[in-house]
């Protein structure tokens, strides 16, 4: 019951997100259509956005469930996050300039972080539980190691940059 | 093996039987091998031989960022069907011909003016033939001198470029890489229909030209073509005098054509595309978010969006193109032609090339608006007119297709101003106007439709602001003396245009 709630609220959080990107995305193409400029940039933008958001939900929740509930689970709420932003994906791309070879791979690259993060939180959620640590403590560890990943995707947000073709 | 010695012909006419050969006496494994010798000795006959020969008009010259032409000539041994190929910087130029022994094809294409141009033509199994041509681009202004003799005519500040008849172009559109033109009876007796033609055409955009010594018959040709109210077209008994004449015609603005931005402004961005996407966003969130609120289960979280995805690029395909013409066309009232610049928008869909039919009646003059946009085009091998033009494309992506030239116009324009601000319109031409617009002292007075002859009066206090840009923007082409009428186009009589087309005509006269 409880992991069903987490599955939704995690496809729920990954549906605002892609949402909040549409609608910044949309309403910059239509102030670029109206001036006559070039609608690819903020396309090129919205993809970006939502690698970004995406991956540093991803960092965040995923590896914290796992820490919490298990692999299984972790992997529910990773997939929720990232799948729902698909079709707005292929939507941004097919307005950006960006190559389909460098949103695939990114894409790829966080389904790969679905599989792997979830992996992190059950090491962490084990390694806890062998040093006896209070649950509280693994929680709150769960949501640092979290949250310093999320940090640095930001940070090196710079490396997965779209190049334009 | 007898067989290998003779003609070609008779080969083929072995190969074509292949049991005969089959039959013969002799292991199985070498009359097969004689077999597929004769057969691939058959296939092997020479490929077509093209000729290629490229002259640019103006004897090469041109200037930065206009357009001329190539005249390309292909003769062949060989029926066959060739293509040729022309890249003049991001921009091509694409012809299938069909090349027939002892018949040369001439091809007469408008091209950027790039510093290289590559033209190349091939048959099928046979090497490419391959020329590439120079333009000399020009940074002073050009002018373009065709006379008999060799008297020399220089303009201070351009560059003289003598020529013969056959130097000039046979499309309106090159003539923008010339500034001013002079030309006496014979050079202008010389040209072709073809010719002829476009130079009306490029007299009607206002381009200046000077005729030397031109006798009744020509004078008849070019009588009522010359456009901003025959300023341009200018007529002189000796060179001495057209120097004078074009000296003068150049301390005075011409009206120059409406840019292609300020057509664009005409007609607001079509937003059905943005909207369709917008309602597909919208649809797919409520739908997810739906399904998120009634199913729970991994399967169900995945397949939405992924079977949304493959909907969306499917809508995508499916969704109608768009495209917007804008024809904005004016002439001075009484004369017979009026010149317009047309602007056609098209907004992409998918990732990818597309191509896109050019109305046939705007054809002869079909550029990118954007000199930078990398644009293909298809050109009719008959008639050398552009087919189709073929662009890299995106979702929202705008690419824009300019297109200009001149179109034979009977709209007399007769107004008497009284004493009381009253002003008296009629229509002193031979055919009815519809509705329009008089556009006087700044405000837009309603004309109704008038049949030849008839009348209409115009009070000093009927006149509207003007609010739409169409009315602004034709306020602002009407000369600060003068009146003008202005006129929705019937666009109805042009072939192949899309259905979100609007056009105007501005017929301007001094004021009265």
């Amino acid at each position: 019951m409880i992991d069903a709630l987490t599955r939704r609220m995690a496809a729920l959080a990954g549906l605002a997100l892609a949402a909040a990107v549409a609608l910044w995305w949309l309403g910059s193409t239509r102030l670029a259509l109206d001036s006559g400029s070039d609608a690819s940039r903020s396309a090129d933008a919205a993809l970006q956005l939502l690698w970004l958001v995406r991956g540093m939900a991803l960092v965040l929740l995923g590896t914290r469930v796992a820490a919490l509930r298990g692999w299984a689970p972790g992997l529910a709420v990773a997939l929720g996050l990232v799948a729902p932003a698909w079709p707005l994906v292929v939507l941004a791309w097919s307005a950006s300039a960006a190559p389909f070879g460098h949103v695939a791979l990114l894409e790829l690259l966080l389904l790969a972080g679905c599989l792997m993060l979830p992996l992190l939180g059950l090491g962490l959620r084990r390694a806890l539980r062998q040093t006896s640590v209070a649950d509280g403590l693994g929680d709150a560890l769960g949501t640092v190691v979290g949250a310093a990943l999320a940090a640095a995707v930001w940070f090196t947000r710079g490396l997965w940059a779209l190049p334009s073709s | 093996m007898a067989a290998l010695w003779v003609g070609s012909g008779h080969l083929l006419a072995r190969c074509s039987d292949p049991l005969e050969i089959l039959s013969g006496s002799g292991p199985v494994w070498r009359r097969l091998l004689l077999g597929l010798a004769l057969c691939g000795t058959a296939q092997a006959a020479p490929p077509p031989r093209i000729d290629l020969v490229v002259m640019p008009a103006w004897k090469g010259w041109s200037r930065p960022g206009r357009t001329t032409e190539l005249d390309i000539r292909l003769t062949t041994d060989t029926a066959t069907r060739a293509t040729l190929d022309v890249v003049a910087g991001r921009q091509s130029g694409h012809v299938d011909v069909d090349l027939r022994p002892g018949r040369a094809v001439r091809l007469h294409l408008p091209v950027g003016s790039a510093q290289a141009v590559a033209v190349s033509a091939a048959a099928p199994g046979g090497p490419p033939g391959q020329r590439e041509v120079s333009i000399a681009q020009s940074e002073s202004p050009l002018l373009g001198v065709g006379l008999a003799t060799d008297d020399g005519v220089q303009l201070e500040g351009f560059h003289t470029v003598a020529l013969a008849a056959d130097d000039l172009p046979r499309n309106a559109s090159a003539y923008a890489s010339i500034d001013a033109l002079i030309l006496d009876t014979p050079t202008l007796s010389a040209l072709d229909q073809q010719q002829l033609g476009a130079l009306v055409a490029h007299a009607a955009g206002c381009g200046r030209i000077v005729v030397v010594n031109t006798d009744a018959r020509v004078r008849r040709v070019l009588d009522g073509a010359g456009g901003c109210g025959g300023h341009a077209l200018m007529s002189a008994t000796s060179l001495t005098q057209a120097k004078e004449m074009l000296d003068a015609s150049l301390a005075v603005n011409l009206a120059a054509p409406m840019s292609p931005g300020g057509i664009g402004q005409l007609a607001p961005p079509d937003p059905r595309i943005w909207n369709r996407v917008a309602v597909i966003v919208a649809a797919y969130f409520a739908v997810a978010a739906l399904a998120v609120l009634f199913f729970s289960t991994l399967p169900v979280l995945l397949a939405l969006p992924a079977l949304a995805t493959v909907a969306v690029l499917a809508l995508l395909h499916a969704m109608p193109s768009s495209s917007q013409l804008v024809v904005w066309s004016e002439g001075a009232s009484g004369t017979q032609l009026a010149r317009y610049q047309a602007w056609q928008r098209f907004q992409g869909l998918v990732r990818g090339q597309t191509r896109v039919a050019i109305p046939p009646q705007l054809a002869s003059a079909a550029l990118p608006c954007d000199s930078a946009q990398a644009m293909r085009f298809a050109f009719d091998a008959d008639r050398g007119q552009a087919l189709s033009a073929g662009f890299e494309t995106r979702l929202f992506r705008q690419v824009s297709l300019c297109y200009s030239g001149s179109f034979p116009m009977t709209r007399a324009i007769a107004i008497q101003a009284h004493s009381d601000g009253l002003r008296d319109v009629q229509n002193a031409g031979t055919t009815a106007w519809p509705d329009g617009v008089v556009l006087a002292g700044g405000l837009a007075h309603s004309l109704p439709a008038l049949g030849p002859g008839a009348h209409t009066t115009i009070g000093p206090n009927t006149g509207k602001p003007l609010r739409d840009a169409v009315l602004r923007a034709a306020m602002a082409r009407t000369p600060p003396d003068g009146v003008a009428a202005l006129w929705a186009l019937d666009l109805s009589g042009v072939a192949a245009v899309p259905i979100d087309s609007t056009g105007w005509l501005l017929v301007s006269l001094p004021l009265p």
